[in-house]
This record gives C-alpha cells, structure tokens and sequence, in this order.
C-alpha cells in the first residue's frame, strides 16, 4: 500500500506542493531532450540517406568537439578554430563516403554497420594521437557563449536557468529549422529526400548517390560538431561523452529510424521524462534510474504504438 | 512524319544506340547472351519476350544498372564497355521501372521535379537563400513541369504524395518524371502493366505523343502484344537471354520461331 502511494500518488503531490521545482526539472529535462534531439538527428540523417545505422555518430560529437578544443590549444584563435573543425568534419565526410561507403556499396547493411564501428575505432586512435587524450574544458567564452545563470520568479518560488542552456535550446531550433528548409526547399535537400526514398530511381535521373553521402555526412558531422560544443560547455571534453550516443538508442526506438521530426519530438519526451523521473521517482529505486529509464520510456511508449511516434502504420502485403 | 527532335550530332534515322554482343551473367544464371540490336533515332523500338527472358536486364545495361561481362554499348557515336548510370542521365537516357520506383514520400510535383536535377546549376549558396539566380531557375523549371503536369492529365494530384496514389496514377507520375529529363532516349519497362484498358489507351497515347511531339526515341517493353503491334515501329525478340527475331511488327509476326516461342504460346 505503501509503496504503491509512493509511486503512484506522492510524486504528483510533490509536483503539486513545489510547482518552481516542477518547472526547473522540466526545463532540465528540456534541455538534454534537445540535445538527445540532435544526436539522434545525426543518425536519421545518414540512415535516411544510406540505410547505414552509423555507429560512429557518439564519437563524431567527442571528435568534432575535440578537434575544436585542440586546435585552440595549439593556439589557433576560437573561430578559426571552429572554422578548421568544420573542415576537419567535411574531410572526414569525404573519406568516409571515399573509403568506406563506395567501397562497401550493395553489401549488406550490417557489413556497413560493422564497418562503422571501425570508423569509431580510427576515430579515438586519431583524437587520442593528435590532441591526447586528457579530457579538456570546452572553449566556451572564447565563442562567446553565455556564463551564469537567470532566475526568474515564478510559482512562488524561483527558477534558474543557465544561460548557456538557454543557448543551446536556441541554437538547436536554429539549426532544425534550418536544416528542414533545407531538405524541403533546396535542389539538393530534394536530391536527399529522392535518395533516402529509393537509389535506383535516384540514379535514374542522374542523381550521384556518393556525392549525397557525402553530403548527408557532412550535414551529420556539423551536427555533432554542435552538439560536441553544447554537451562539452555542460561537462567537459572527453571520449566518455561518447555514451551520450547510448542515449540517442531510445530516441530512435520511440521517434523511429528514419524520421526527422521523430528525433526532434523522442528526444524532448525523452530528455524530460527522464528528468522527471529521476527527480520524482529515482529516490524510490534507489538512483541509477537514469540509465535506464530512457529505454524504460521508449519500451512503455512502444507498447501503446508500435509503429513510433510518426511513423505510419505497417500493413505487410501478403 | 516526325518532328526532327534536338538533335546533337545524330539525324532522325540514323542509329542513336546499339548493343554489340551483349552477355550478362548473374553467377550461373545467364540473363543475356550475345545479343546485339540498334535502336535509331526517332523510332520505338519494342523490346518483347517470356518472363525472364533478359528485358529489364538489357535496359539495366543500357542505362548503366548492370555491367555485361561482354560486348558493347554505342549511344550516341561513343563505344563503351559498360555505362554508368550518371553519364547514362546526363547524356539524355531516361527511364521507367517495372515495378514503379517513385520517391514516395515526394508530392508528384516534387517527384517530376526530381527529373531536372541535372538542369539545375543554380548555386547553393543562393538556394539557400531562395533568391537571386536559384529563384529565378526554379521558376524556370516549375514552369516545365506544370506542361509535362498538363501533358499527362495529372494536375488534380500535383500536390499528393505518389505513395497515396493507385498504381495506374503512379505510372504516370513515372512517365513525367522520366519525361522532365527531357530524354533523347526514353527506356519504358512495362508501362502499361497492371493498368485496365482505359488507363492502357491513355498510356498509348503519351507515348505515341512523346514520339510525335518531342521525336524522343523510346525502347518499350510491354507484354500486351496488341499494344506492341500498334506502337512500334521495330521489334527485338528475346527468349532466354537470346535474340531470337528483330524487324517490323509484320515480319516478326510471321516469323516462325517466335511464334513457336512466344506468340503461339498463351501465358
Ligand atoms: N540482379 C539480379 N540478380 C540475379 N539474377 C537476376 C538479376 N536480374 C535479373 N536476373 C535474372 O536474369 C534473368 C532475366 O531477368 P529479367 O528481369 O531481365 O527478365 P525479363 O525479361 O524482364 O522478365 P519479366 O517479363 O518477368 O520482367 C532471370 O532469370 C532473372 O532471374
Ligand atoms: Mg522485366
């Protein structure tokens, strides 16, 4: 009786008696979802488009942010620095689509998916040989990003919201919004969009499905690069941070493999229903609820939908 | 007549295409065997014979999907081991699948738009910005794709997702996009398959009109024997992945072997 009061009552009386607390954990929450969002994001892209599930995308965002930092350690100015970690992110698209996709074409999908995680593997030998693997701090200053916090008074009661996070939400919805424009409005998104849907009819008129990889993991590079300097400015810059990929894993298996909008939506659910149930529920189970309460969430939503969050309803022909 | 078609180097008449002792071998199975035909400009050339005959797989070689072990492909005066299809696109070879490959989740607009990606040069950078120059082009080529849209009749689904549309529709929507490539050579495979009469009489007719209007050269594969007759200028027979008869509709009605092999049997 207890117990069934402490979980199924006593959270929301609490949600009810400190409502300032309710807003903090989901603003919180928000924010990773924002950033799982756009994890999760890199791998829709490049499984759209190549139907490789790219193991590699967690050491992307460390790569990316990685090289960002250990330019400027070399003593490269910020921005000429996030200017190189951009090169550096295209030429690693390149290479991939170069050395590994072109080769590997019409292999089996989970060939291509072996072959990610070799990619993850050169990835930290390289991060590691040229920059160390010491974890680093984030040049978040240097690029201008906010410091501190706001607080506002609400509910009774107050709210903090660091700026930096603010930043994140903002730059991240910018970045969404752009990248839906585009893949809707543009020549090339339009090329994306033919590819993802079926190669030989892209081919057919004249559409280079090497270039289009390349592209989409470019695109896929850029995103983790952003979301290497957001997650890093929150903790700092390691190979740990890897595992954050674990976290994109529920968000496709709730927003589905393939779709843009279900990354962005699994990821908000995600980010805050962990959030929320850390804060209400995890004392009950005794912490270490939040690895795995992501996929807890994910099973649960499955359950009521099998076919995800946007998807559309399977009906196998027979 | 027909109309003389934009020409580049090749006369209405002369050959546009030929394959030169083709093989093509799919481990053991052999999908074609030492097959040579022409396809000349201006003209539809059907393309008949039993299932699994080798058809779709001499289109595949002729737009660069499948490589042959052996033989030639000329298109266009340039002799090639093989094509490829991006240069099979760019240099104005177009076609339909079998099994309709649409870009499902595109509107049909966007689907036939996907037909002039390699006529758009429009820079990124301004297509980014939908302004300047890559405005200015999109424009241009929307403009193309509401005729081709006008064309085939298909302006009340301009805007539905082909995925949603029934099959007959889908085909269609095919055609147009293959058609926004403005082709020298069009490669239909099967176009008309599954559709009922009526939706076979309209197809008849934009592929009569494409030949007529544009004098595009078109390959067709169909197994309606009627419609083959009626449309076609030259016929190539293939059975097994042989050629076993090529001439006029007349003459390969009349020959034997095809008789023996395809026509006089009902499948
Ligand atoms: N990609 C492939 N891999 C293996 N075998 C193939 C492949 N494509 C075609 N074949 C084989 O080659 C032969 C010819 O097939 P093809 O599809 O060209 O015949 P078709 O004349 O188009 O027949 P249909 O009228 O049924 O469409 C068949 O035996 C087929 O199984
Ligand atoms: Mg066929």
């Amino acid at each position: 009786m207890n117990l069934l009061y402490a979980l199924f009552v006593d959270p929301w009386v609490q949600m009810g008696q400190a409502p300032d607390l309710l807003v903090q954990t989901l603003w919180e929450g928000l924010v990773s979802g924002v950033l799982y969002a756009l994890i999760a994001l890199g791998f829709v892209l490049i499984f759209k488009a190549s139907g490789v599930f790219n193991f590699a995308q967690g050491i992307m965002v460390v790569f990316a942010a990685l090289t960002l930092v250990g330019f400027y350690e070399m003593g490269v100015p910020a921005f000429l620095a996030l200017a190189l970690a951009v090169g550096v992110m295209f030429l690693l698209a390149v290479t991939v689509e170069r050395v590994v996709l072109r080769p590997l074409v019409n292999q089996p999908d989970i060939i291509l998916f072996m072959a990610t995680f070799g990619i993850t593997y050169v990835l930290i030998g390289l991060g590691e040989l040229i920059f160390g693997g010491n974890p680093k701090r984030m040049i978040t200053e240097q690029l201008y990003l906010p410091k501190g916090a706001v607080e506002f008074k609400i509910l009774g009661g107050f709210v903090s919201l660091q700026k930096i996070d603010i930043a994140a939400a903002i730059i991240a919805a910018i970045m969404i919004a752009v990248l839906a424009f585009f893949f809707q409005k543009t020549r090339i998104g339009r090329a994306l969009r033919a590819v993802a849907d079926s190669h030989k009819a892209a081919l057919s008129v004249g559409i280079s499905l090497n270039q289009i990889w390349a592209i989409v993991w470019f695109t896929a590079g850029i995103v983790a690069l952003v979301t290497g300097i957001m997650w890093g400015a929150r903790s700092e810059v390691s190979f740990a941070l890897q595992v954050i990929a674990l976290k994109a894993l529920p968000v496709l298996i709730l927003g589905g493999f393939t779709s843009v909008p279900g990354a962005i939506v699994g990821g908000l659910i995600i980010g805050i229903g962990e959030k929320l149930g850390e804060f209400y529920w995890g004392p009950l189970v005794g912490g270490g609820i939040e690895s795995w309460l992501a996929y807890f969430i994910a099973l649960a939503f499955l359950l009521f939908r099998p076919q995800g969050l946007f998807g559309e309803k399977i009906i196998e022909r027979i | 007549m027909r109309a003389p078609g934009s020409d580049k180097g090749v006369a209405a008449g002369d050959v546009l295409l030929a394959v030169d002792n083709v093989s093509l071998n799919f481990g053991g199975v052999k999908a074609i065997t030492d097959v040579s035909f022409d396809i000349r400009k201006g003209e539809i050339r059907a393309i008949i014979g039993p299932n699994g005959a080798g058809k779709t797989s001499m289109l595949n070689v002729i737009n660069g999907f499948y490589h042959p072990q052996q033989g030639r492909i000329t298109y266009r005066g340039e002799t090639r081991q093989k094509m490829r299809p991006y240069v099979a696109a760019s240099q104005g070879i177009s076609r339909t699948f079998q099994n309709v490959a649409l870009f499902k989740g595109m509107s049909t607009l966007d689907n036939i738009m996907a037909g002039r990606t390699l006529k758009m040069r429009g820079s990124f950078f301004w297509q980014l910005f939908r302004h300047g120059p890559a405005m200015r082009e999109e424009i241009e080529h929307r403009k193309v794709v509401e005729e081709i849209i006008d064309f085939l009749e298909i302006q009340a689904i301009r805007k539905t997702p082909v995925g949603k549309l029934p099959y007959g529709l889908q085909k269609r929507v095919e055609l147009g996009r293959a058609l926004a490539m403005e082709p020298d050579l069009l490669l239909l495979d099967e176009p008309m398959a599954g559709m009922n009469l009526e939706e076979k009489e309209d197809m008849s007719r934009f592929i009569i009109d494409v030949n007529n209007q544009y004098g595009t050269t078109i390959a067709l594969i169909e197994h309606d024997i009627g419609v083959v007759m009626d449309l076609s200028d030259r016929i190539v027979v293939l059975e097994y992945g042989r050629k076993i008869a090529d001439g006029t509709p007349d003459q390969v009605k009349s020959d034997q072997t095809v008789i023996d092999a395809y026509l006089g049997v009902p499948h």
